[in-house]
């Protein structure tokens, strides 16, 4: 019995050592792979690379990339992949771990959270080797990590370098604009009324843009369970400034957003919840929702209406 | 088949069969469960890690989570031996606390920082592959199947070196103990050694597929046998099974991997369960109702007997007395008559019921047996005398 399982075994071994002799075999297609984590960079991605790359997103709509679990066709679109794009900052967990030792091992892989200045970046308060990762929410920002999927993309495939450049310049303008829309959107809201609340601590970038006191009822992580002074802390802060409305958002479940009203509601004040906002993954593909800068709209709508 | 494809089926493999030694004495042992709490329990080990090194990629954090793996086991046993709780219910205080702890420090401390045991342990079979182990810049296969490969060599070294002590000290603790070799250290060698498996077997799995693979195989191989041996080897190939079948399905579904190998899992052990040749499910009820037939038929036969020919009182011998004088449904005493009838015990002439000659030899046979109560003579009689058996 035992020299059976041995021999198994060995011979596993040997064939998965003499298998894996030769990774990195190039996509038969003629376009290039490009695989991207979040929703948003995907939406990026794909709004430069056009119909001259293949694309594939690894996490779904609604996916909250803390607890994405991969499907085994992951598996062939990350092994046959030219480039892969992720955020960075730790927002894909042990991932970027795997990433970091395809990228040593000749693999194409690119944090868009790199070509952002460390000046720029919201750092975490405990330890200074980590920011946090919810860049997008700085449109400006947003248009830096842009300009760096062109520049890879036209580097990896100079052919198409004039294509990606165009893509990136009409997209940028439509941040352009979009951005100015917002901003006029948001002028609605008072000063002193731009407090967003919201299920976990998504929107500090946001924040720093639009002038927004943020806080979030959870961590950074959502693994972390909200603490039962968080809430009530909250709830005293939303009680002394009158604060209108609170959000839920798509990837986090609602619950603790709920106990926060009720705790509102035991000190006699009224709070309602002034919407679903869409913090870590975009919302279905076809939408507008589904795009970066609808889902931003989406955003925008929904805090300006429940606070102005 | 593409080369990931063919190394996430090996690891997941390795890890089967890794996971299946020491899940096998667990189960034998009872505290199968202790695979879940270490799982879980890891949890504050690998914060602790993390603010010594405030590196989450550090493989220092790896070596804190099997160290708190191995402390859950200790503090399991210490509040087992106090003898004031069962070793379930200790299980499940230790892994709780353990696990809590974890929580309120990163809740406390870390807040705004990802830590969590996704954080550290990769845990999820379809990156396994791109994990490689580098060496000089070169590729050297997954790390997983490193890691997993050599805690199975270790294991499989440990087994065979310590086969008969780990096979005494399960199944009598008294009679190993008298041989001269502790117990209490094969034991907490056993759980280190479980407690390394499954640290291992989550960065390569996940903790889920860790608890299936450990438990569920040697549960189903539990079902099919009874020796040591046959169950370790059983136990391997289940879970081997298991983990190709899951991987295809997970292919052809797209699904996650771990999580289809998980419910294939489930799915042979209720196959098992139901259809087990001995000990299944089926097979206990069918042997419980023939039982039941046969026990009836010797009633009936020794009831007959006391009032053969000789003893008169023809009433008692009519076909339609049976349903009053043994309460049974008319169904009852057809399925008795028929049963009895068809191994020649007895005669039915006219509406009476007599012995044949077969019949007054088993019933004499039968009663010696009762008479001085051999049960197993009993049975083994029946295998002689009957031609068909109930079914």
């Amino acid at each position: 019995m035992m020299k059976r399982i041995a021999l198994l075994a060995t011979l596993g071994f040997i064939l998965a050592f003499t298998a894996c002799k030769n990774t990195g075999q190039k996509s038969d297609d003629a376009k290039m792979h490009v695989v991207a984590t979040t929703t948003m960079v995907h939406d990026l991605v794909k709004n430069i690379g056009g119909d001259r790359i293949k694309s594939d997103g690894l996490m779904g709509p609604g996916v909250d990339p803390h607890l994405y679990r991969a499907s085994e066709s992951d598996v062939g679109k990350l092994s046959n992949s030219d480039v892969i794009f992720y955020n960075g900052l730790h927002l894909e967990g042990k991932l970027v771990d795997v990433f970091d030792k395809m990228n040593r091992l000749g693999k194409n892989i690119y944090p868009v959270a790199d070509t952002i200045n460390e000046n720029n970046l919201v750092p975490s308060a405990d330890y200074a080797s980590s920011y946090d990762p919810h860049i997008w929410f700085d449109i400006n920002l947003w248009k830096k990590a842009a300009h760096f999927i062109a520049d890879k993309l036209s580097r990896h495939d100079p052919e198409n370098q004039v294509y990606y450049q165009s893509n990136l310049k009409k997209y940028t303008s439509e941040m352009d604009s979009v951005q100015k829309e917002i901003n006029s959107l948001i002028d609605q809201v008072p000063k002193d009324k731009r407090i967003l609340i919201t299920a976990h601590d998504a929107f500090n970038y946001f924040g720093q843009a639009f002038g927004f006191e943020v806080v979030g009822l959870q961590g950074i992580s959502t693994a972390s369970e909200a603490g039962v002074k968080d809430v009530q802390n909250l709830a005293d802060m939303i009680v002394k400034n009158e604060i209108g409305a609170i959000f839920i958002e798509s990837s986090v479940p609602r619950r603790n957003i709920e106990a926060l009203q009720e705790a509102v509601k035991s000190r006699g004040f009224e709070v309602k919840i002034g919407g679903e906002l869409y913090s870590d993954a975009l919302g279905t593909p076809g939408t507008e929702e589904g795009k970066y800068t609808g889902m931003f709209f989406h955003n925008v709508k929904t805090i300006v209406k429940a606070l102005k | 088949m593409s080369i990931p494809q063919i190394e996430i089926q090996f690891i997941a493999i390795i890890v089967a069969v890794a996971c299946a030694i020491p899940g096998a004495f667990l189960v034998l042992r009872r505290m199968a469960m202790i695979s879940d709490a270490i799982s879980h329990a890891i949890l504050p080990g690998i914060v602790i890690g993390f603010f010594i090194t405030q590196d989450v990629s550090s493989p220092f954090l790896v070596l804190m989570a099997a160290a708190t793996g191995v402390l859950t086991v200790v503090l399991v046993e210490i509040i087992n031996r106090t003898r004031l709780v069962k070793e379930d219910a200790a299980i499940g205080l230790v892994f709780p606390a353990l696990f809590s702890i974890g929580v309120i420090l990163i809740t406390r401390f870390a807040g705004d920082v990802h830590i969590d045991t996704h954080a550290v342990l990769v845990g999820e079979l379809a990156f396994a592959p791109f994990n490689q182990l580098i060496i000089n810049g070169n590729p050297m296969g997954p790390k997983s199947l490193w890691v997993m490969g050599g805690i199975l060599v270790l294991s499989l070294v440990l087994l065979g070196v310590f086969y008969k002590e780990l096979k005494i000290s399960t199944f009598d603790p008294q009679l190993a103990a008298s041989l001269g070799f502790t117990p209490v250290v094969i034991h907490y060698g056993l759980m280190t050694m479980t407690s390394i498996t499954a640290v291992g077997a989550f960065d390569a799995v996940g903790a889920i597929l860790v608890v299936a693979l450990m438990i569920v195989p040697p549960a189903a191989a539990y079902l099919m046998t009874q020796s040591l041996n046959r169950m370790l080897v059983l136990s391997s190939v289940i879970g081997i099974a298991a983990a190709i079948a899951g991987y295809w399905i997970a292919h052809f579904l797209n699904v996650s991997i771990g999580g289809s190998m998980a419910a294939i899992l489930g799915f042979i052990f209720l196959l098992i369960y139901f259809f087990a040749p001995k000990r299944g499910v089926i097979s206990v009820l069918m042997r419980r109702k023939q039982q039941k037939l046969e026990f009836s038929m010797l009633t009936f036969l020794l009831h007959l007997r006391n009032h053969s020919i000789e003893n008169s009182n023809p009433e008692e011998r009519e076909v339609s007395h049976l349903t009053d004088h043994f309460q049974w449904t008319s169904k009852r005493a057809k399925e008795v008559l028929e049963f009895a009838e068809n191994n020649n015990m007895i005669r039915i002439d006219d509406g009476m019921v007599e012995l044949t000659d077969k019949g007054y030899s088993f019933t004499d046979e039968a009663m010696q047996y009762i008479l001085t109560d051999k049960k197993n003579e009993l049975e083994s009689m029946k295998g002689r005398f009957l031609l068909f058996r109930a079914e």
